[in-house]
């Protein structure tokens, strides 16, 4: 390996760079380390974004808040407005990784990475996040389902980065639930995860939104479902339709950490947990 | 490269590659030995040092990302003011231990040894933060380091007693 480093000190440093032929980004490094040890991959060029400013900043902008592609989780989780309007994401994120992993992965990196088990998609698929793309001409937004194409995929084009996501403060009062099944509860890769966003209203359903990792190729929005269950009350018979429908919004495989029967399981399991224990 | 950053209150100036991880710069090039490699994939907390007061991997890090950083590592714990010697267990020895370290010592949360060093700076990062953690928020601070020996009762009770020590209770 003959890779050069070279620390970012600002974006427009980080656009010419970009440049380069086999130039790769590096953020916090807990995705790419790994990567390029194993072999997986090799840069000519890392450019380290880990320190830069204007990447590293959460702030509150006309009903949203927008967060930098730097910040890491421990950032997130500690940073007080976002405790306060949108606890979702501090409740996913704390099942992320361990604390260590929580101090130096980001949230770019995380997005980026594209992982079908990525936690921080959750939430932020549950509030229509979108991803905010800086290009040498300015700057273009895309909804976070549209901007993950694939296993390891995103629209990203060459010369272009990633520089923050933009998430709309939800509801107060929708019930909030993440739940993530894996081999252990600590440091655990999701066999299985599902999100919600719940508000009920006379005893039936408002308004549900539903979201699922390592289910699909990518963490994705659960619409049939949503459809089945708005406006409705729950009862048993409801529980099972739901069920009945769950083959029509994921396509789980067999890895090597469970089965796609598993998958469907836990799935249709976690979403009867959710029905069955949320407050009216 | 050159890098330049603080390694236990110390400024240290090295050259370095760029794909060096910070663990290999500090047991081969700088003679740290006491962070450990475990796992080398960020599972096992046995190289967990602190960068800017906060616990990282190690073995996730690359060497010229930490210039103009403060770093801790185990080796420098126990330089830190409240370091005392360790009374009971050991008498004789006048080499300075951090309490963290008394404390894992005296509760018997030390087998082989080789997770110590990493639960030991995760334990520090935490008690900077919160010092007077409960056994959830210890468990939590904990959860990216495995232990092979103790079961982690010891652990648990070793972290409570030191974060009374630290208070300054006995
Ligand atoms: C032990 C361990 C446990 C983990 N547990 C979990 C878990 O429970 N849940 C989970 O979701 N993830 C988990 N992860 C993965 C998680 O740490 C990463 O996905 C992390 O969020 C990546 O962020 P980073 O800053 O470290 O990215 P890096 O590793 O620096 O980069 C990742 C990728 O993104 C690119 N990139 C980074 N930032 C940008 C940007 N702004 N614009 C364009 N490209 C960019 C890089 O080029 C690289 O390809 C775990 C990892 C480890 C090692
Ligand atoms: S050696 Fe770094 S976490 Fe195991
Ligand atoms: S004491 Fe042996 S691994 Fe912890």
């Amino acid at each position: 390996m003959d890779e050069q480093y070279v620390k970012i000190g600002s974006v427009e440093e980080l656009f010419q760079s970009l440049q380069n032929p086999g130039a790769v980004i590096l953020c916090g490094g807990t995705d790419l380390v790994l990567k390029m040890r194993k072999g997986l991959l090799s840069a000519k060029t890392l450019l380290d974004i880990s320190d830069l400013d204007q990447l590293r900043e959460i702030r509150q902008k006309c009903g949203c808040i927008e967060i930098g592609a730097a910040v890491t989780f421990s950032q997130i989780i500690e940073e007080a407005i976002i405790g306060e309007q949108i606890p979702i994401l501090v409740m996913a994120l704390r099942k992320l990784g361990s604390t260590q992993i929580r101090n130096r992965g980001t949230i770019g990196g995380n997005l980026v990475n594209a992982s079908p088990a990525a936690d921080s998609a959750i939430p932020l698929l549950l509030l229509d996040a979108e991803a905010i793309i800086a290009n040498p001409a300015g700057e273009r937004r895309v909804q976070l389902e549209d901007f993950l194409c694939g296993p390891g995929k995103t629209v990203l084009k060459q010369g272009e980065f990633l520089s923050g996501i933009r998430v709309p403060i939800p509801d107060p009062d929708f019930s909030l639930f993440f739940h993530k099944v894996g081999r252990r509860k600590a440091l655990t890769i999701a066999i299985a995860s599902l999100g919600a966003l719940l508000r009920m209203k006379d005893d039936a359903i408002d308004e549900i939104r539903l979201a699922a990792g390592s289910v699909a190729p990518l963490p994705i929005r659960l619409y049939p479902l949503e459809t089945l269950l708005a406006g409705r009350r729950v009862t048993p018979q409801l529980i099972k339709q739901a069920r009945n429908i769950i083959p029509q919004c994921i396509s789980p495989i067999t890895d090597l950490r469970a089965t796609a029967d598993y998958r469907y399981q836990v799935i249709g399991d976690l979403l009867a947990r959710l029905l069955l224990t949320m407050p009216n | 490269m050159k890098i330049r950053f603080t390694l236990n209150g110390k400024q240290i100036l090295v050259e370095v590659d760029a794909e060096t991880r910070l663990l290999d710069l500090l047991r081969e090039d700088l003679h740290h030995t006491g962070t450990k490699e475990g796992c080398g994939e960020g599972e096992c907390g046995a190289c967990t040092v602190l960068i800017d007061g906060r616990a990282v991997n190690s073995c996730l890090v690359l060497a010229p990302q930490v210039d103009g950083k403060e770093l801790l590592t185990i080796e420098g714990l126990a330089q830190l003011s409240q370091s005392v010697s360790l009374s009971s267990a050991d008498q004789g020895h006048k080499c300075g231990f951090h309490p963290i370290q008394r404390a894992f010592v005296e509760k018997g949360a030390v087998q082989c040894g080789f997770c110590t060093p990493g639960f030991i700076m995760s334990t520090y990062a935490l008690l900077l933060k919160n010092p007077d953690p409960t056994d959830e928020q210890i468990l939590a601070a904990l959860e990216g380091n495995l232990c092979r020996c103790t079961g982690y009762l010891k652990i648990l009770e070793a972290v409570r007693y030191a974060a009374q020590l630290m208070r300054g209770g006995k």
